[in-house]
């Protein structure tokens, strides 16, 4: 699940750990801490989903930016359809079961 | 520990798991960065720094070891009585250029019999010793010289084989310091404590650039830190392309190495680590 939001995010823009992390944590996915967070970067990276390039930002030092490829495109559509297809029927049954 | 000891540790347990050099300088700079936007402990944020190179290495693999090297020391069938007693019975081992191989079992067992009858200076009742190239041996204790002070013993080492006074002071140092010990000191040897004692002899081993290096628990007396760096120079010679030979009774340090040598009698065990060579069968 979190391959997918990591995807996500950076289909939006690019980005680096640190920045993803309180992405995650501001959109309410919770805190995740870098132990986990950079080996799923570095799994991305190695499967070929992001491409990774060390740069300076326009403040402060350089850091690893992570940036989808069209690879990367075609796994968050998939990995996505295929999220929000298991999530669907089950937020109904949660859904109804809360509101009874 | 504070974030560069963490960091420090990181990188040699990057290095032992044999992560490729390259990728384990940009997963240490990119928690390095982390750690200096975030803040916070390294040990919350990443984890111990065994268990964050294991998650590393789950992600990214290692780099292909280096082609193990041709094979250096053969020991086969050893046998060495003393009396009436068998200390060692048919004990094998063959250890190739890039490898690190583990004497390991109980005490008296023959750990150290074994080690000095491949370093010749020992000879078994039965069985044959081949050694190709250079080798060196570093005892349990013992080895150095009292009255000297640890650069005459670099002078020492490197005269024989040739070597300018200036030229082997430098070497030995460099080689101290990848121990973590400042070797400039003046205090000779009998004044050294146990532990640094150890890696005087030790280095010394190392000097000559040996292609075969036997070790017979060498790290007596070290403290954590000093335990570590002897484990990391032991990766470095073996990347190097030594053969080493390490006789050990600390069994958590068998990840690390390639092959292992149980002379521990079978009877007492039956249970034998994969890769394991045979000593009593």
């Amino acid at each position: 699940m979190l391959d997918i939001c990591v995807l996500a995010l950076l289909a939006e823009q690019e980005s680096y750990g640190y920045q993803l992390a309180q992405a995650l944590d501001a959109v309410g996915v919770g805190p995740i801490q870098g132990g986990t967070l950079y080996p799923v970067l570095l799994r991305l990276q190695k499967t070929g989903l992001v491409t990774a390039e060390w740069r300076e930002g326009t403040a402060g030092p350089a850091r690893k930016y992570y940036r989808l490829t069209d690879h990367g495109h075609t796994a968050l559509r998939e990995g996505g359809r295929a999220w929000l297809s298991f999530v669907a029927p089950v937020n109904d049954i949660v859904t109804k079961g809360v509101a009874r | 520990m504070n974030a560069n000891d963490w960091l420090r540790a990181l990188t040699a347990e990057l290095h032992q798991r044999r992560v490729a050099a390259d990728a384990a300088r940009h997963v240490v700079a990119e928690a390095a960065t982390h750690l200096r936007d975030g803040g916070g402990d390294p040990w919350v944020v990443f984890g111990p720094p065994q268990q964050y190179a294991g998650a590393i290495v789950e992600s990214i693999g290692t780099a292909p070891g280096p082609r193990p090297g041709p094979v250096r020391l053969h020991a086969t069938g050893i046998t060495k009585r003393y009396g009436r007693r068998t200390v060692l019975r048919d004990a094998t081992l063959t250890v190739r250029g890039g490898q690190i191989a583990a004497v390991i079992g109980a005490n008296g067992c023959g750990k150290s019999t074994f080690l000095r009858i491949c370093a010749g200076l020992l000879s078994p009742d039965a069985g044959a010793v081949t050694v190709s190239g250079r080798l060196s041996y570093c005892p349990q204790s013992g080895g150095t010289a009292d009255f000297l002070l640890p650069d005459e013993h670099f002078v020492l080492v490197g005269a024989g084989q040739g070597m300018a006074r200036g030229p082997a002071r430098r070497a030995g140092r460099a080689a101290a310091r990848q121990l973590g010990w400042e070797a400039d000191g003046n205090v000779p040897a009998r004044h050294l404590s146990g532990g640094t004692r150890q890696k005087l002899n030790l280095t010394m081993s190392t000097l000559s650039k040996p292609d075969v290096l036997l070790l017979d628990e060498p790290y007596q007396g070290f403290d954590q830190g000093s335990y570590v760096n002897f484990w990391d120079q032991l990766s470095r010679l073996r990347d190097t392309g030594t053969a080493v030979v390490v006789v050990t009774h600390l069994l958590n340090q068998l990840d690390r190495v390639d092959t292992v040598l149980d002379l521990t009698p079978a009877q007492e065990t039956g249970w034998r680590a994969p890769g394991v060579q045979g000593g009593h069968q």
